[in-house]
């Protein structure tokens, strides 16, 4: 009888926080009382604790109890407590070994039968356990596939709490180390490919520069023309994710609670499509501590608004700074948090409220279309540097069979162009075209005299802006990476121009 | 220039006419002497009583001097009668303001001037013989004036400016207010390369009946009036009104006896004035005339010659009027959505074509 201490973790934000389970049985009151800073759900441990004890075989003992969890200004959230509470208990009433828990992270939750349930979060509170030198996690089973991606540290999924205790007592040996699943971490397969859209070449095509290049890119087009279509296959172009990505984007979704039981590794590049009523805690991460919003579920990936001239210009205006910085800063009175946010941002809006313009079906007076084009926000069109229409689609295409390019061979491309751009950028900070600043513009985006006659000439007939100048600078510079040349011709120009973002008042 | 703020002032104040203001400054020398008239002028007939009182109230509205110095530093500048600037095309007519405000450059005196008018919601068939009439018109050497309203008006306006030409607007409420917003392009074009008229002090929102007295100072800078597609009741046929009491000729579209779009045109036809038929017509008229030297007349069309690669007129002769689309553009040429997405940008930088909305292009020459 008497003091007993069990690691385990919580999380804040993103951030894994180490917390140390304290149990006392001491004379005193029978009671069982809990302190340390601890939200409902854990001060609710208690009463699971103490029932899932019984009916695993346990009395608990006419004492006065007391658990602490430190340290004690850090805000317990989640029911990872539930195991650790119950062991530390037991170790206080001398169930175990002094020394049996020294080097174990300890995280689950209990049902009362004493089971094990899933949690969330478990991932990056293994890997950092493994970061500080933990010998092994004890995890419910149910996250153990989950668990064993942090590789190099042991993981015993539990079932049941008897099996804990039964190995601690040193009565029962569970397998810890299982080779490698070649599956967790498996090849990259999708089921969705852009040979599955018909036509739409020229869209396809500024979709494959968008993505070289890293830029924002916005589709225009009537209703069903497939633009959520095309956004939606932008990730089997990206680059492929490398381990240390993955384990990040898993850790994310881990910790928001949407990572599937099997097969928890995340390796194909999020996809996260907006609705227009979202608020902006759900975009950016909210709460009193916040969990991560949207654009951080999307990090790594692409973030998708559809029907952009209908969000509200709040919500977009949060978007700025994981635009800029790639990443959220959100202060609370408990500290600043800090998400990681770097997105693909793809936007997609209907030329006109009935979706037809400028076609002849379209029902819309100039004022209506003038109205919904203005409800776009121009700070936010200006982080956009490719506008590509998505045109209806006809019937011979629709009929027709796969043609022209698809994700494989776009993703070669992507790569190389990508490649590219990492060896120019190499004394750089930065690794797209996209991030160029207007120093970077000038030494990496030279024009030969023909050039620069044509971008004088389309300065003054397209009403260019300095902006609009140089991002049209920046995408012939991707353009001209995609296709292997050193210099960016006449072509690129073209087609940058082509894609460039129209200003509104000349639109409609 | 000091006194200068006293002439805005003047030309500011409204419930006075042009001509009064005129007879005003004539009789006391200067808007600045006009400004210090006391209360005794009325008695000694230098003034109404009533104009006393819209003066004086006028006065205490601002500060005029400031006023004048941020209009003079947005660009704006002023037309007084007598002074040089001022149309001479006004001097002849009853009724003309006493100064006009402007942005960009005036009228030039010595060169014939058209203008064009019609309908906002006009036909395609008025858009495409307006843009015919006066990209000939602007060639030629000759002043569009117009309305900058939509439809024909901003056409007409586009066209000239298509061919490099001069152009101007005459806008109902102050030079500085862009209406209708969805010119704003054109504004700042015609700020380039032609110039914004108006009577009304800067800042004036355009409010209806602004418009009829605009349309007088349209047909009064024009030497002909050319009037396009108007309905049967139209602002249209105001301006023809007015133009006929200035003695300015007069050309109508002739249209379908049973589209309500050319039924005013129609009208104006059987009351006498003159057909537009073709470019060539309107052009030796004017040489005969004596409005334009007959060397500027550009009477053939061999200028106009299109000059394009092969694949560049592939392209080019799918486009018509109404937006198309790089998609249908791609099917019906078999070209890659590059190569024609290229050659549009090209075709657009030779202005041959325009962006309408994102990736749909018209033909505008």
């Amino acid at each position: 009888m008497g003091f007993y201490k069990v690691h385990s973790a919580t999380i804040l934000g993103l951030k894994v926080e180490f917390v140390q389970v304290e149990a006392d049985a001491g004379n005193g009151l029978p009671m069982f009382h809990m302190v340390g800073y601890l939200s409902s759900e854990v001060k609710e441990a208690a009463e699971r604790v103490r029932t899932a004890m019984r009916n695993t075989g346990y009395t608990m003992p006419a004492k006065k109890i007391v658990i602490n969890l430190s340290p004690a200004c850090v805000r317990k959230k989640g029911s990872v407590f539930d195991l650790p509470i119950a062991v530390a208990v037991l170790g206080a009433m001398g169930r175990f070994p002094e020394k049996a828990v020294e080097d174990i992270l300890l995280a689950g939750e209990l049902g009362l039968d004493g089971k094990l349930q899933p949690a969330e979060g478990i991932l990056p509170i293994v890997l950092e356990a493994k970061r500080a030198g933990f010998r092994c996690c004890v995890i419910p089973k149910s996250n153990e596939d989950e668990g064993r991606l942090a590789q190099g540290i042991q993981i015993f999924g539990a079932e049941t709490l008897e099996e804990v205790c039964r190995w601690l007592k040193g009565e029962y040996m569970p397998q810890m180390e299982k080779p490698d699943k070649e599956e967790a971490h498996g090849t990259e397969e999708w089921d969705i490919d852009y040979s599955d859209i018909q036509g739409q070449e020229a869209v396809k095509r500024a979709t494959m520069v968008a993505v070289a290049g890293g830029h924002n890119l916005l589709y225009v087009g009537p209703p069903g023309s497939g633009k959520t279509m095309l956004a939606k296959r932008i990730p089997t172009i990206l680059p492929p994710l490398d381990r240390e990505e993955s384990l990040e984007i898993t850790g994310i979704y881990s910790t928001a609670g949407l990572l599937k039981r099997e097969n928890p590794l995340i390796w194909q590049r999020p996809f996260r499509e907006v609705h227009h009523t979202v608020t902006r805690a759900a975009l950016i991460g909210g709460g009193r501590i916040p969990s991560p919003g949207e654009a951080t579920l999307a990090h790594g990936g692409v973030l998708f608004l559809d029907e952009l001239a209908e969000f509200p210009r709040g919500v977009l205006e949060v978007l700025r700074q994981p635009l800029e910085e790639k990443c959220i800063h959100l202060a609370r009175q408990q500290g600043a948090y800090i998400f990681p946010a770097d997105f693909m941002l793809v936007a997609a809006t209907n030329p006109c409220p009935c979706g037809m313009a400028p076609g002849p079906q379209c029902t819309c007076t100039p004022g209506q279309i003038r109205n919904y084009q203005g409800k776009l926000s121009q700070p936010f069109l200006d982080r956009i540097d490719i506008c590509m229409e998505a045109p209806k689609v006809e019937y011979e295409e629709l009929t027709g069979k796969g043609t022209g390019m698809d994700s494989r061979g776009m993703r070669e491309k992507v790569m190389l162009a990508r490649m590219r751009q990492m060896e120019r950028f190499q004394e750089e900070k930065l690794t797209k075209n996209a991030q160029m600043g207007q120093n970077e513009i000038e030494k990496y985006c030279r024009l030969g005299k023909e050039e620069e006659r044509m971008m004088r000439q389309a300065y003054e007939v397209m009403n260019l802006t300095v902006r609009s100048y140089h991002k049209v600078l920046k995408v012939a510079r991707t353009i001209a990476d995609l296709e292997e040349k050193e210099e960016i011709d006449l072509a690129a120009l073209r087609e940058a121009l082509g894609y460039r973002v129209m200003d509104k008042e000349y639109w409609g | 220039m000091s006194e200068m703020w006293y002439t805005y002032w003047l030309a500011c104040v409204e419930g006075i006419t042009g001509d009064r203001k005129c007879e005003l400054c004539r009789k006391n020398g200067s808007a600045e002497a006009v400004y210090y008239i006391e209360e005794k002028g009325i008695r000694e007939q230098i003034i109404t009583e009533k104009e006393w009182g819209i003066l004086k109230e006028s006065k205490k509205k601002r500060n005029w001097r400031e006023a004048y110095q941020k209009a003079a530093d947005r660009g704006i500048q002023m037309a007084v009668r007598g002074q040089n600037n001022y149309p001479k095309r006004f001097e002849e007519l009853a009724g003309m303001p006493y100064a006009l405000f402007f942005i960009g450059k005036m009228p030039q005196e010595g060169i014939p001037s058209v203008a064009v008018v019609g309908a906002r919601r006009c036909s395609s068939y008025g858009e495409k013989m307006t843009l015919r009439f006066v990209e000939r018109l602007a060639e030629s050497g000759i002043q569009i004036i117009s309305g900058m309203a939509l439809g024909i008006d901003g056409m007409a306006h586009r066209a000239a400016l298509n061919v490099g030409g001069k152009t101007f607007a005459v806008l109902g409420g102050g030079a500085d207010v862009c209406y209708p917003a969805a010119h704003k392009g054109l504004y700042k074009d015609l700020i380039k390369r032609g110039g914004i008229l108006s009577e009304q002090p800067p800042g004036t929102p355009p409010v209806a009946w602004h418009f009829p007295a605009r349309n007088r100072l349209i047909s009064g800078l024009a030497d002909v009036v050319l009037v396009m597609e108007a309905k049967e009741k139209s602002g249209s046929l105001i301006t023809a009104d007015m133009a006929l009491e200035q003695g300015r000729d007069i050309y109508a579209l002739p249209g379908m006896v049973t589209e309500p779009l050319s039924c005013g045109c129609n009208r104006l036809i059987r009351q006498g004035a003159g057909i537009l038929l073709n470019e060539e017509d309107l052009l030796e008229e004017l040489v005969i005339k004596g409005l334009l030297k007959k060397k500027n007349a550009i009477i053939s069309d061999t200028k106009n010659k299109i000059k394009l690669e092969t694949k560049e007129n592939l392209v080019y002769s799918k486009l018509g009027l109404y937006p198309r689309g790089l998609d249908d553009l791609q099917r019906e040429t078999g070209l890659t959505p590059q190569e024609v997405m290229g050659i549009c940008v090209s075709l657009q930088l030779k202005g041959y074509i325009q962006e309408r909305s994102k990736n749909y292009y018209v033909r505008v020459k």
